[in-house]
């Protein structure tokens, strides 16, 4: 396109121009109510990545909720009838809660005992069932009965109350984890008005990671409302302190509100979530939407004269300008646009909007900019240019470049070592990098969240989830099946064979992969239906089908199995010796409580029946309690699967990726006596799969995005040479960068990964901008040290302010009570930093270096 | 209790008694209508007697069928994913006296993996019920003692005063409405700390006093649980509920209970309901 032709339109009308823009914006603007947040990690997966499928399948399937943890610490014993009388008081308030699943909630006043029945003599004369605590008790003794029942009862200790007794939970179900802090807003509200929690100086929290997900999608939003409009306070007394002209400067505020609002309202027009990675995009497009426009307004302010046309100089400025910002908006964009190839929803979502964000920002720049200054008065223009006249000459930023200049051009060596030093330094630096992540950390260090999930997690097994899934892989038998086809070919031809035959026939031509066992409860249920109706003739035949099926049904219940839940048992022994994880909760701990009980009620009965059956009967009995569903969550209703529920102290990634390795070598090492599969679910576990997702993810981004950039570079310039020194600004900066979070311990996570993309698009801008400079200085003054000198004249400072307003654009981040916000911020600020000392100390001594190799002859003198 | 629908296979030799009974209250009904204006109080009393009656006759209806009785009965729990399970058990239940103590045996023959796990019930309306359980893979009789009669039966949604009958004594009853077909009768626990629910209301078939459907309501008003019969047939002239269903509201899941081979005074012995039987199953009375 001929940008020369949009110019002169845009300068000719430039009122066509305002109302275009105020149109979209206006129209953006009304698509924000529509904003939906998301908060929730999972989504850091695709919907349909195995993993999450898995996860949600597992929920399901075992009836696993979405779990809040409620706290409560106690200065000494929690079995005081005080205490307890609080946490039935405070259950009872909970269970009447919109939104919790009253039959899934877990607490002390509402779980069952097992016990033993002895009269006084001690003789047993029974068992009994019973609630465990149907009311707080009034005495100490009572009291302190509940908490000798606590410890015999392996699913409830250490996991409702504490190994130290000292803190008890209720774990709150509750139906969808975007009601989580709506719902533990409530619990807050409820406890507050338990005067007893004062009294009895117990220390109330909350936690749980759908808390956490949820209570950072409020302060999110909360942010997003502050930070954005905070980095452009600051950007706008930046810009009035480089440029002193209000008038001025609100063209460039203008071309930045207009491209948050623009990329915000339809990216939620669109129908996208607001997800934290796309939260923060309105704090990366206002720094990088006001770049160009300081370009042209250092530029314009340098060439402007008092009584010059300004749409002559404009012209000039812009055609000067116009490639440099091109590519520096191209390169920006292909930096972000790479984050596309990341698996990660948010991160496409994220990289996709910036990148258009920058192009956006770009026309908007060529356009308004020019179309803005030629309608300024003459004396606001003469005043402008008065006034960056005085700061450019006497500011400390000239004298400052001045020096660095003279710097890397007279110690270009010693630059080149350093550097190179430094490169190693970083190199090893990576290596250290330790790669982690935690939801709960994107909290600060004192917010409440972070002190009940260490209150918590000091006392009990664990607040965070994992869960191990195994499944019987051998489910069709072929013996039984020939049995049953055989009685089937021999029955007498009727309705009833018909019906079954079909049934046969329909399951023997599935071919798909997860073929179900034609041995199920289903069959079961149609044959025993088909007696009714069958005739006597058909009896026989029809209980020799059931038989064999219920045979069948029963053979592939392995998780009935002595042996197999054997081995579950020592797995899960060797689990938590291994550490990590604070607790296993498994079908295993059940079958041998009610074992116990059932039996002498000694230690020496805390064991697995010897038999399928004596598992089974032991299993029926525990279905004899006020919670029988409590049993599936840990085993299917077939009995093929049975689910482990891992409690861990930590939601740290690392921990959870420590577990999933150590488990394939135990498996190694100590087979199942049945083959089964074995599969990982929870909270936890996904935060894991999405992380190795991000790392590799973002790799292949950097990569790519690195070639894309680095063939751009050598289109640009139209040399490999000047395409190579482009690129090592960038290069060394992002080496650094990551260098640093090796050295300083920094867990790689999200959004540190997100950094290298940006560090990419941002830094090159620099480089570009110098090279395309220089080489125009070379040719002018014929000499590379005039050049240099002339570079850190009024191209350094452009650079220089740029890196500046970008640096402070970021910094409202840092007032985030939100460790990814603080982050970003953080290393964005000093990427910009670090990349413009880079482009303007490495280039120079490089170029320098170069020059002498191939001209001696050469008398840099860089000082005025 | 009037939920109980294991036990309403009724006496054929009281069908005409009942009938008889049903007539009176029909017409003390009408006449209480008219008796309305004069005397309130006298009214009041009238109503009380009214709906214990009700509530007698229901009982009887519901688990005193018989001198004895016995029925197979298959069970099949679906959990609110749909998925089904199945368990199928035999019941022998023999009365001490109508409106009083009654003896149960229940014998599991499937899943195949519980066969002959057996349950022993002596009903006291006195005190406490005495249970018993055999675990046949266990080779072990047990006692059991319960902190209350409201826990699941073997997992299903039926709790086992469901099964056991709960005891009129504990509830106070008021008549909600009727109409020509049933009378709608809330009740309220005397101690409300023994149940988890606050109320229910049951609706109560005019014919046959049989309960059609009972709704449970937790301390916030909502329905939380509800039987409903599905299906009633005369075996040897007496309305029996032949299926019948409870429901979770919270998630739909529900149990469905369903009848076969429904026998009456078939002469069961006293002897049959002891620790004996319960390790050595009495084939003939099981088949």
């Amino acid at each position: 396109m001929n940008y020369q032709r949009l110019l002169n339109f845009a300068i000719a009308k430039p009122k066509v121009i305002y109302s275009l823009i105020l149109l979209v914006t206006c129209l953006s603007l009304a698509m924000l109510p529509q904003i939906s947040i998301d908060t929730d990690p999972e989504n850091m997966l695709s919907q349909d990545a195995p993993a999450r499928i898995f996860h949600n399948q597992i929920k399901t399937d075992f009836l696993m909720r979405d779990m809040i943890v409620v706290g409560l610490v106690s200065k000494s014993s929690v079995f005081t009838p005080e205490t307890l009388t609080v946490i039935e008081h405070l259950t009872n308030d909970i269970l009447l809660l919109d939104g919790v699943i009253a039959q899934d909630l877990m607490s002390l006043s509402v779980v069952d005992n097992i016990r033993q029945l002895t009269n006084e003599q001690g003789v047993n004369q029974g068992i009994v069932f019973e609630y465990l605590m149907k009311q707080a008790p009034t005495s100490s003794q009572a009291s302190s009965e509940i908490q000798q029942a606590v410890k015999r009862l392996p699913m409830l200790n250490n996991t409702l109350v504490s190994g130290d007794d000292k803190a008890v939970a209720i774990y709150v179900p509750i139906v969808a984890k975007d009601q989580s802090y709506i719902i533990a807003e409530k619990i807050r509200a409820l406890a507050s008005n338990i005067a007893a929690i004062k009294q009895e100086n117990l220390a109330f929290h909350i936690t749980g990671l759908p808390v956490a997900e949820d209570q950072f999608g409020y302060e999110m939003f909360v942010q997003m409302g502050v930070a954005a409009p905070l980095a452009g306070l600051a950007i706008f007394i930046l810009l009035w302190y480089f440029f002193r002209n209000i008038v001025l400067i609100i063209a460039p505020m203008v071309v930045a509100m207009a491209t948050v609002l623009i990329i915000m309202g339809s990216l939620i027009g669109l129908g996208f979530t607001v997800h934290i990675m796309s939260s923060m995009i309105a704090i990366f497009l206002m720094p990088i939407a006001v770049v160009d426009s300081v370009h042209i307004l250092s530029e314009f302010a340098d060439r402007f004269k008092a009584g010059d046309d300004a749409k002559k100089t404009i012209k000039k400025v812009m055609g000067h300008l116009y490639k440099p910002m091109l590519f520096t908006s191209i390169t920006s964009a292909v930096g972000f646009y790479s984050l596309m190839l990341t698996p990660i929803p948010p991160v496409k979502v994220f990289g996709a909007f910036i990148g258009t964000g920058i192009l956006l920002a770009f026309v908007l720049t060529i356009t308004y900019i020019p179309a803005y200054i030629t309608r300024m008065k003459p004396e606001t223009l003469a005043k402008l240019q008065r006034a960056i006249q005085l700061m450019e000459e006497k500011g400390r930023l000239a004298t400052v470049l001045a020096a660095l200049g003279a710097f890397s051009v007279q110690r270009s060596k010693l630059i080149l070592i350093a550097f190179i030093a430094l490169f190693a330094i970083s190199l090893a630096g990576i290596n250290r990098i330790e790669i982690n992540d935690n939801p709960v950390n994107w909290f600060k260090a004192d917010h409440e969240i972070r002190l009940a999930d260490k209150v918590l997690n000091e006392h009990f097994a664990g607040t965070y989830d994992a869960w191990l899934v195994f499944s019987n892989t051998q489910q069709q038998q072929q013996s039984a099946l020939d049995s049953f086809q055989q009685a089937l070919v021999s029955a007498n031809d009727g309705a009833t064979k018909s019906v079954i035959s079909q049934a046969f026939e329909q399951w023997r031509t599935n071919t798909g992969a997860d073929k179900p066992s034609f041995f199920n409860t289903e069959l079961l249920i149609q044959l025993d239906d088909l007696r009714f109706s069958a005739s006597n003739l058909e009896q026989p035949w029809l209980e020799q089908l059931y038989t064999i099926s219920e045979q069948a049904v029963n053979a592939q219940q392995i998780f009935t199995d002595p042996n197999m839940l054997k081995w579950l048992v020592k797995l899960q022994t060797a689990m938590v010796n291994k550490g990590d994880v604070g607790k296993v909760n498994s079908l295993s701990d059940i079958v041998r409580t009610v074992n116990r009980e059932l039996n002498s009620g000694d230690d020496t009965d805390f064991v697995i029946p010897n038999t399928s059956n004596g598992v089974a009967q032991t299993l029926l009995q525990f279905q004899s309690s006020h919670r029988p569903q409590d049993l599936w969550h840990f085993v299917s209703p077939d009995y093929q699967r049975t689910l482990l529920w891992l409690q861990m102290t930590s939601g740290d990634n690392q921990h959870m990726a420590n577990i999933v390795t150590w488990l394939e070598d135990y498996i190694a090492t100590n087979p199942p006596p049945i083959n089964v599969k074995h599969q990982w679910a929870g909270k936890s576990y996904l935060n894991v799969v999405w992380q190795d997702a991000m790392v590799s993810g973002m790799i292949d981004s950097l990569m790519s995005s690195f070639v894309m950039v680095f063939l751009m570079m050598v289109i640009l310039f139209r040399s490999i040479k000047y395409g190579l020194l482009a690129m090592l600004p960038l290069t060394f900066t992002i080496t650094m960068i990551y260098g640093l979070v090796g050295w300083f311990g920094k867990a790689y996570d999200m959004p540190i990964a997100v950094l290298s993309a940006l560090t990419l698009g941002l830094s090159i801008d620099f480089a570009i901008h110098f090279i395309q400079r220089i080489r125009e200085l070379e040719i002018e003054q014929r000499s590379l040290g005039r050049a240099l000198m002339a570079m850190f004249q009024e191209p350094s400072r452009a650079i220089a302010r740029n890196a500046i307003v970008i640096a402070i654009g970021f910094t409202p981040l840092l007032l985030s009570p939100l460790m990814p916000y603080i982050t970003v911020g953080f290393f964005l600020a000093s990427i910009m930093i670090l990349s413009a000392l880079v482009t303007l100390v490495l280039l120079p001594a490089l170029l320098t270096l170069l020059d002498r190799s191939r001209n001696t002859s050469h008398d840099i003198n860089l000082k005025p | 209790m009037i939920t109980n629908l294991l036990n309403n296979w009724i006496k054929p030799t009281k069908n005409r008694v009942k009938m008889a009974m049903s007539l009176t209250l029909l017409l003390a009904n009408s006449l209480s209508v008219y008796a309305q204006e004069p005397a309130t109080l006298a009214n009041e009393s009238d109503k009380k007697k009214q709906v214990e009656n009700i509530i007698k006759q229901a009982n009887l209806a519901s688990y005193y069928a018989g001198d004895d009785g016995s029925a197979e009965a298959r069970m099949i729990i679906v959990d609110e994913n749909g998925k089904r399970q199945m368990r199928q058990f035999t019941i022998l239940r023999k009365d001490q006296q109508d409106l009083g103590d009654q003896n149960i045996l229940v014998f599991f023959s499937q899943p195949s993996n519980v066969k002959d796990t057996v349950f022993r019930v002596e009903k006291k309306l006195a005190n406490d019920d005495n249970r018993w359980l055999f675990l046949p893979a266990l080779d072990l009789i047990k006692r059991i003692s319960a902190g209350d009669k409201r826990t699941s039966f073997v997992g299903s949604h039926f709790y086992y005063e469901d099964v056991s009958g709960r005891n009129p004594q504990e509830d106070n009853f008021t008549l909600v409405s009727e109409d020509k077909a049933a009378y709608v009768i809330n009740a309220k626990p005397k101690d409300a700390q023994s149940v988890e629910f606050s109320h229910y209301t049951v609706k109560i078939d005019k014919n046959n006093f049989l309960p059609i459907e009972t709704t449970y309501f937790d301390h916030n008003n909502q329905a939380t649980r509800k039987m409903a019969v599905l299906q009633v047939q005369e075996i040897n002239g007496i309305p029996t509920v032949m299926k019948s269903r409870i429901t979770n509201l919270g998630n739909n899941s529900y149990t469905e209970m369903q009848f076969r081979h429904v026998k009456y005074n078939v002469g069961l012995p006293d002897s049959l309901f002891s620790e004996r039987s319960m390790r050595t199953p009495p084939k003939a009375w099981l088949d």
